[in-house]
């Protein structure tokens, strides 16, 4: 049945997202989103025999080793030496920015779910704060025919911050798991060393591995069985999935070197269908009740985001010597959030202890989700016609 | 058939460029010669280190053409490296003494059009087209 349920999933969100945003011009994740709400257990879904939404786990937890290998796997020293301090440091600024804002904001506010302390539900939403979603982005830069260095930045930006987001999410949930301080500095090295140690080494191989292979066609196989035994392994083993799943892909394009396009794009090409996964059960378990009942603390995180984005962002960027036009403007592209941020959402529904604060986190970032698809396309564009980067515009044409 | 009597046959030179080039120049150097397809990248001593399609030349060129871009393409867009760093290292080349049918499979999983012969120095001396194997194909 859950088999069944899945393709439901699949072809009805994307057909819904997909005529949403031809005729309605709403972003395509309102209807994922509106789709699995209907489809949840206590609507359609009960209707169809699913009870529970448990199943799910083992989809996100593969999905998300997915997303994070092509995160790992898209960038290289060399183009890490070559973006310049200005991206680099706008990027830092921005990811520590949005943390430290939504940490400092929802222990300010005081408001945690169930029984979980309120340092550790504040540590866990700050910890999907810097998470990005570069496809808005890129949509409106090439809509705008946008170009310059603002453009620039924000491109280089946006490609990398989910990386140090992931790497932040690991980083909390090992010392959210370890219970005490005491015991955190050992579930810590634990969690996050040997997910170096075994995604690096994981990576090694598989590329190794992919060179007995000139046929494209068996490196899928190949790449997707690595990424779940990665996952496996470390729910097994209890070291962070996500970050030897990164790791590995950061180390197959280093020993890959040049042209390593063929041992990602195979994959690169389910991140859509991940994403509509991903949306559609954020509508399974989506609880509108959940939004009276904590509408300030999403007010928060929403507004918090924001100035850490716009702050951090601003500061990073000029610390590291870049011109006005990039310092002052570069806030206004990163509000997008999509796709990992929800994932990393799901991932919370089976920690131990999470549950409740699951549901409510998962709606918070959907909630939030829409605004910031809505707002932040409109923002992104207000910040390039600042910086006076906008093509379109200038040649006094019309977007497409 | 052998691939030295195809090459004496069917003589195409092929396009090479240096490996720290930009990718402009080895466009300039692919559509300066229209009947290749790919261009090999080559060391300092001339010999071919790697292959480089024309459409993986042109998606990087147009990048900012395409309405969606994975983080990889973002980068490759932003922080673009010389040629080398776009080439296929492992690419299927062909020896005077191999034959058509022995290499042709290996090839064409790889999905590039044209198949470079090389001497036992690495060193282009040819290349096989897809399209003139075709039309011999046809032809027979």
């Amino acid at each position: 049945m859950e088999i069944l349920f899945t393709g439901i999933l699949l072809t009805a969100g994307l057909l819904v997202g997909t005529l949403g945003s031809r005729y309605l011009r709403v972003p395509r994740v309102v209807g994922y989103i509106l789709l699995g709400m209907l489809f949840a257990p206590n609507l359609l879904g009960g209707w169809l025999g699913i009870t529970d939404t448990e199943w799910t786990q083992p989809l996100v937890s593969a999905a998300l080793g997915v997303i994070a290998y092509v995160i790992g796997g898209a960038i290289s020293f060399a183009q890490l030496r070559r973006l310049g301090c200005s991206i680099v440091g706008a990027t830092l600024g921005e990811v520590s920015g949005a943390f430290l804002a939504v940490l400092a904001a929802v222990l300010l506010l005081g408001i945690t779910v169930a029984d979980i302390p309120l340092w550790s539900f504040a540590l866990v939403l700050a910890a999907v704060a810097p998470a990005t979603a570069p496809a808005a982005i890129v949509a409106v830069v090439h809509q705008y025919r946008a170009s310059g260095l603002l453009t620039t930045t924000l491109l280089g930006m946006v490609a990398i911050d989910d990386a140090l987001g992931i790497f932040i999410f690991a980083l909390v949930m090992a010392v959210v798991g370890s219970g005490t301080l005491e015991s955190a500095l050992g579930t810590v090295i634990w969690e996050i060393g040997v997910a170096l140690l075994v995604g690096g080494a994981g990576g090694y191989l598989v590329e190794r591995l992919s060179r007995l292979s000139h046929e494209q066609s068996l490196l899928l196989p190949l790449l997707l069985g690595a990424i779940l035994l990665m996952v496996g392994m470390a729910e097994r083993a209890g070291f962070s999935a996500l970050l030897a799943a990164m790791v590995m892909g950061f180390t197959v394009r280093w020993f890959c070197g040049p042209q390593a396009e063929r041992l990602f794009q195979p994959v690169e090409d389910l991140e859509e269908t991940v994403f509509v996964l991903f949306f559609t059960f954020a509508g399974l378990h989506f609880n509108p009740e959940a939004i009276a009942a904590y509408w300030p603390l999403m007010l928060v995180y929403f507004f918090a985001r924001a100035v850490g984005l716009f702050i951090g962002g601003g500061s990073g960027a000029r610390l590291a010597g870049a011109p006005r036009s990039v310092w002052s403007n570069v806030g206004f592209g990163l509000f997008p959030q999509g796709g990992v941020a929800i994932g990393l959402a799901l991932l919370l529904l089976h920690q131990p202890g999470f549950e409740q604060a699951g549901e409510v986190i998962v709606t918070l970032i959907a909630t939030t989700t829409l605004f910031t698809e809505a707002v932040g396309a409109i923002s992104v564009r207000y910040g390039l016609r600042r910086a006076g980067e906008l093509g379109v515009e200038q040649a006094g044409g019309e977007a497409e | 058939m052998r691939i030295s009597d195809w090459l004496e046959r069917y003589p195409v030179r092929g396009v090479t460029i240096a490996r720290d080039a930009s990718l402009e120049e080895a466009a300039r150097a692919m559509l300066a010669s229209p009947e290749c397809r790919d261009v090999y990248v080559t060391d300092d001593e001339q010999r071919v280190i790697g292959h480089l399609g024309f459409r993986r030349l042109a998606g990087v060129l147009l990048a900012s053409h395409r309405p969606t871009q994975s983080r990889r393409q973002m980068l490759d867009r932003v922080a673009r490296g010389p040629v080398h760093e776009f080439m296929d290292r492992r690419f299927v080349a062909a020896h005077r003494e191999d034959s058509i049918h022995q290499v042709l499979h290996r090839h064409m999983e790889r999905r590039v059009e044209d198949i470079p012969v090389v001497d036992d120095d690495q060193r282009l001396l040819g290349v096989i087209r897809l399209r003139d194997l075709v039309e011999v194909s046809l032809a027979e």
